[in-house]
């Protein structure tokens, strides 16, 4: 069941830095990349040998003296540039794969922009409320053992998700995230915690703007859910099936 | 010398250690004839992952005014289950729980390969981490809003337990009460009156901590700092409200910024509730203090921030005051093991010169940038909570380091982000926020009487001690024990001179350098610095008197002059074309920083790209720059990728869009991809410049390189033209050497 659900975050994306703001902005790296732990190539790492400035042994010679110098010609244009010659010039080192990224599950097709249907079922106790974003399910489980503050942290956490239902909805979320999140509920949904939980920081990342309003409650509700006991959790999981439509269990 | 060479890497990769002697002189007057004073540079938590550690207590020598840490000098008796400390040769026994070691049987603490050694401990209840955010809120919308997403951001890689707390300012100071519940309250104070610190504690209703005499009971919880697992959500809600400072700006005016009042509250605020413990202040600001104390400048924008020219002029009406009255809060900071970060960003200065004390006294950061908004600032912010290789935070919290001697030594000075905290039976200093490149450098003074017997045999020995607060909140001891043979400078000069480490030398030489610029005047300290090397010259150099032609260097000493000549010309010691606070910026990151990437900034590193063959190193020199070449250049703060004359004509032309062309995009694409490690990792995140022939920003190269071909000489010598001319009238590299052989050689000197 684990290998099925890989993380998704080697996202080798590279953006330009913000040059309006910024001089000479570094460009933007991808959660992904910055945090792969690679063997460290370490290749701007040499200097080249002082050689002839610091040989002390041979003297240089005086200098005779300064004839007046001749004025410096006019710089002539420059000539027209020719192209590098053709007969295989040695082509600089092929740039190092970066790690390879763990495979991502298998393709789920992009949701389509409607939801199926939003209802709440009492499970056992507990309370449910179950979306359908396009072909994923979402979860949310409130614990309702101790009513005063897990029932305020509940509907903070629902608030939050119907922000993330509407901003869905109007198609307001890029593709990338959309894709991301598919990913995190099936972690969710099959326990894998902390895959869910390292999914949600690449998108607190690498997208800020768009998710910040809601991903807090993402958030909790991993904090949350794992607490629970996962005898609680059976019959709301599915195990990690990449092909499996979404579907109420 | 091959095998120095291979001593000094292997006691680097095992003990975090580079000396500039490796051979220590037996006397102080023959020490101070050396010149270059016996000193290390020395990395407390080197990364070593081959280095797991031990879950015991290190074992301490028994008297009370010495408690060296049993380490593989010690010698031992194993039948009897006793060791001598060999600092000061008291005979302990093996606690009871060591009652089956033997020969065959060592613990790992006398083995010679664990001269470095880490201890966890369990010193009690292990408090939580604390993260305090000063934010500035007088900031433009563009930028305050980027900030706002970064600060809502860094709750999510903050560890879950860690404790977190919110002060807002601008034109007053705002403590954020953050509670789960409830309508958001907030306790405001004036930005203009300082407060003692018991002030703040009694208005923000801070009773004394009832902690009992146990160390480290944190029954104390503030609403003021509160766990992030708890309060996230109503934290980013909070965060995502921000607006900027109310209070408006006429025209000609500066937004009144309370930064002084705003970072007493939060000092005193954390002295309050949690002293000795693990804490980050992390303060965000888009401008100057310009109102209450410490403030740097006036709120009217025709009196411009201080420059150098204003300090040399003595017209800096704020600057003594602010720097004592932020010293005073770096130094009760660091009694408490808090250390302060400033992220600064803004395009004209920010007062850093004036602050820079609270980074640097209690090891936190000062990043600089332009906007919030950029991924400079972004993405250096992420990498402050960046993990090691065992998923846990890298930076570590309430350093505190111990330095034991043999007697024949002392420690004379540290330069580095700590602070001396005084005498106890060992020296000792605080390092408050402290990562595994943190560096620092101690100086020693050999105390041995001239003609006094060289110890037989004997070797003078040096234990690091430093216990800190790992992320994980585990409590941790590292000890390192290095020793180094004493020899007669009379009759082994020779050795000596073989055991010289120039690179740990430079850097050694370059921190000395730097301290001195701070105190003293900028040419005082060019002209010191000469001195050393032409006395240093002197001592070590071969040369028939009077001959500057005879002279020479041995190897190890060969590049030293060159890592000189680069330091004279470096934004450390020149302050000219930098600004005060840029100034500061440089050095604070200079005096912190490993062997490594310190060389790198004293002498920058140059790549040289082209269909000639392999990427290759090339020499930091005008003749490097040539029409054909990609040249990139590390300078730790920057990324230089130059394009030669013909590439940049090639690059304009479009050849890399052409699909018979792919070598040539292959080449224009292969500096970006060497440099790929350094952008993703280093900290802070260094420029990146893109720039060609005749570019403005070319500038970034022809002023680091070696100016060997200048206006001034490029028909003297009747030499064909290699390479590009630089207008200058810097001495190159020839010239320095010719004038320090002559000075060298010269008997009246």
């Amino acid at each position: 069941v684990t290998s099925q659900i890989k993380l998704c975050v080697c996202v080798c994306v590279c953006y330009l830095g913000n040059q309006e703001r910024g001089w000479n902005d570094p460009p933007q790296f991808s959660y992904g990349l910055q945090t792969a732990r690679g063997p460290h190539r370490n290749l701007l790492n040499k200097r080249a040998a002082p050689g002839i400035l610091t040989t002390y042994a041979s003297p240089p010679s005086p200098p005779s003296p300064p004839s007046p110098p001749s004025p410096p010609s006019p710089p002539s244009p420059p000539s027209p540039p020719s192209p590098p010659s053709p007969p295989s010039p040695p082509s600089p080192p092929s740039p190092p794969s970066p790690p390879s990224p763990p495979s991502t599950p298998s393709p789920l097709s992009p949701p389509p922009d409607y939801l199926h249907g939003v209802w709440w079922v009492q499970v056992e106790g507990i309370w449910t409320h179950q979306t359908h974003f396009g072909n994923v399910d979402m979860m949310v489980v409130c614990v309702t053992f101790d009513l005063c503050v897990q029932d305020q942290v509940c509907s903070d956490v629902a608030k939050r998700l119907r922000l993330l239902e509407d901003s869905w909805r109007s198609g307001r979320l890029s593709l990338p995230v959309r894709r991301r999140m598919d990913t995190l509920s099936l972690a969710l949904q099959s326990g894998q915690w902390d895959s869910a939980d390292e999914i949600h920081r690449s998108l607190m990342v690498d997208h800020v703007t768009e998710v910040s309003q809601w991903m807090v409650g993402v958030k909790r509700l991993i904090a949350e859910t794992r607490k629970l006991n996962p005898e609680l959790l059976e019959p709301l999981q599915k195990p990690a099936d990449p092909d499996q439509n979404g579907s109420v269990s | 010398m091959a095998t120095y060479q291979e001593f000094i890497q292997q006691n680097e990769d095992r003990d975090g250690v580079r000396f500039s002697w490796n051979l220590w002189p037996s006397s102080r007057l023959e020490a101070t004839r050396l010149v270059v004073p016996v000193s290390c540079l020395f990395t407390p938590l080197k990364e070593r992952p081959d280095l797991p550690p031990v879950q015991y207590e290190p074992v301490l020598c028994s008297r009370a005014n010495c408690k060296a840490v049993l380490n593989p000098l010690c010698q031992v008796d194993f039948r009897a289950k006793i060791w001598a400390c060999n600092f000061c040769f008291q005979r302990n026994p093996f606690p009871p729980s060591y009652a089956g070691i033997s020969e065959v049987n060592q613990p790992a603490e006398l083995m010679p390969q664990f001269s470095t050694i880490e201890y966890i401990v369990q010193r009690g209840p292990t408090p939580p981490l604390i993260f305090l955010y000063v934010v500035d809120t007088c900031l433009e919308e563009e930028d305050l809003q980027a900030l706002k997403e970064s600060l809502q951001m860094s709750l999510s890689l903050l560890p879950p337990n860690a404790l977190v707390g919110l002060i807002t300012f601008g034109r007053m100071v705002q403590v954020h009460e953050l509670s789960c519940e409830g309508i958001a309250k907030s306790y405001v104070f004036r930005g203009t009156k300082d407060l003692s610190s018991k002030q703040i504690q009694e208005m923000l209703g801070l009773t004394k901590a009832a902690a009992s005499g146990q160390q480290g009971v944190f029954v104390f919880i503030t609403r003021f700092l509160q766990p992030v697992h708890r309060v996230d959500m109503n934290l980013t809600d909070l965060l995502g409200e921000l607006q900027r400072d109310p209070w408006p700006v006429p025209q000609g005016k500066r937004p009144l910024r309370s930064t002084g009042v705003a970072l007493s509250v939060a000092v005193g605020l954390l002295e309050g509730t949690f002293p000795n413990t693990g804490a980050r202040v992390m303060l965000f600001i888009g401008g100057p203090p310009t109102q209450g104390p410490g403030m740097v400048v006036g709120d009217e924008l025709k009196t411009p921030i201080r420059s150098w020219h204003d300090i040399q002029k003595d017209n800096a009406r704020h600057l003594k005051k602010a720097t004592k009255y932020y010293e005073a809060m770096a130094n009760r900071s660091a009694v408490n093991g808090h250390c302060i970060d400033i992220y600064a960003c803004a395009l004209d200065q920010t007062g850093l010169l004036e602050m820079k004390c609270l980074s640097n006294l209690t090891g936190g950061h000062i990043v600089m940038g332009d906007s919030f908004n950029t991924s400079l600032f972004k993405q250096t912010f992420q990498r402050v909570f960046s993990k090691d290789y065992n998923g846990d935070f890298r930076m570590a919290f309430g350093g505190v380091l111990e330095v034991k001697t043999s007697r024949e030594v002392k420690v004379c000075g540290t330069i580095g982000p700590l602070s001396f905290t005084g005498i106890h039976h060992n020296a000792q200093w605080k390092v408050c926020g402290i990562n595994p490149s943190t560096t620092l450098a101690l100086y020693f003074e050999v105390v041995n009487q001239h003609n006094a017997p060289v110890p037989q045999g004997g070797r003078g020995v040096i234990q690091f001690v430093t216990q800190y607060q790992h992320s994980n909140t585990q409590r941790r001891i590292r000890v390192t024990t290095i020793a180094r043979n004493w020899a007669d400078a009379q009759s082994q000069i020779q050795h000596i001179e073989s055991s010289f480490d120039q690179e740990a030398s430079a850097v050694l030489m370059a921190r000395l350098g730097v301290f001195r610029a701070e105190s003293e005047e900028g040419p005082d300290v060019l002209r010191w610095l000469d001195r050393q090397l032409i006395r240093l010259c002197q001592k070590f150099g071969q040369f028939n008197k009077d001959d500057p032609t005879s002279f020479k260097l041995s190897e190890s000493l060969s590049l030293y002059p060159q890592f000189m000549f680069h330091l004279r010309r470096s934004p450390f010691l020149q302050v000219f074309n930098n600004s005060p606070d840029e100034s500061s910026y440089y050095r604070h990151h200079f005096v912190r920083q490993d062997l490594t990437q310190s060389l790198i900034m004293i002498q920058p590193i140059l790549y040289s790209y082209s269909f000639h063959g392999p990427p290759e190193p090339v020499l930091l020199d005008s003749s490097s720059i040539l029409p054909d070449r990609i040249l990139l250049m590390d300078t730790f703060f920057q990324l230089v990728i130059y394009h030669g004359e013909t590439i940049a004509q090639w690059r304009k032309a479009g050849y890399q869009e052409m699909a018979e062309y792919e070598n040539f995009k292959q080449l224009l694409l292969a500096p970006l991809d060497d440099a790929q490690e350094i952008l993703q990792t280093r900290f802070p995140m260094p420029r990146y410049i893109d720039t060609e022939h005749g570019g403005s920003q070319a500038r970034f190269l022809l002023s680091k390189v070696n100016p060997s071909q200048t206006h001034n000489n490029l028909y003297a010598w009747g030499q064909v033209l290699r390479g590009a001319p630089i207008l200058t009238d810097d001495v190159s590299l020839q010239v320095f050497m010719d004038h320090l052989k002559k000075l060298a050689v010269s008997s009246s000197a």
